[in-house]
């Protein structure tokens, strides 16, 4: 996603769309972390309150799950450069299609 | 589709509108990549007994190595699918 390829317009467009993805992203994350940490930490249905042992649970869960994203992401563009290439085999194929 | 006119584009920038397509699918892949990179990486690397908040250093290790691995073996399907494509 080269912003020299595009003019002024049209990456204005194109930061209003990844605001949009980032918004649409984090909705997400946290929808999906709550659905991993609920299936890894609720157990006890006698009662409808989180105990203790659940509650410690989902904290250690959510916090080992956002220090592994931010890791992930962290090394992820580090080797972009792998990413980009990714990219530029499937773009070459789209430009092909249009 | 898009405008060519030398007069237009010097008054107004006009948006081609597959260019937004393009951006967009790459956006696309990217995120869809980042998030099977994150799944698939907490499968291999994070155990489920939650001993602390902290991942120990194992775990981290685990990380690098894990998320490079993935783009590596993306490349390589990459580099399959162009062989692929060429002769098909």
């Amino acid at each position: 996603m080269d912003p020299s390829k595009y003019n002024q317009a049209e990456q204005e467009q194109i930061r209003a769309l990844i605001e949009q993805k980032q918004v649409s992203d984090f909705m997400n994350l946290f929808t999906g972390l709550t659905d991993r940490c609920f299936k890894e930490c609720a157990y006890d249905f006698r009662t409808k309150a989180v105990t203790g042992r659940e509650a410690a649970c989902v904290q250690k869960c959510a916090d080992r799950f956002l220090k592994h994203s931010e890791r992930v992401s962290t090394r992820f563009a580090e080797l972009s450069e792998a990413v980009s290439r990714t990219i530029f085999y499937v773009v070459r194929k789209i430009e092909f299609i249009y | 589709m898009s405008f060519f006119g030398g007069n237009m584009q010097s008054q107004q920038q006009t948006i081609n509108p597959q260019n937004i397509a393009l951006a967009e699918q790459e956006l696309e892949m990217v995120t869809d990549l980042f998030n099977r990179i994150t799944e698939s990486c907490h499968k291999k690397c994070i155990s489920k007994e939650y001993t602390q908040g902290e991942l120990n250093q194992g775990e981290a290790v685990c990380i690098d190595r894990c998320v490079a691995k993935f783009l590596d073996v993306n490349s390589k399907v990459g580099e399959k699918m162009q062989q692929m494509g060429g002769s098909a």
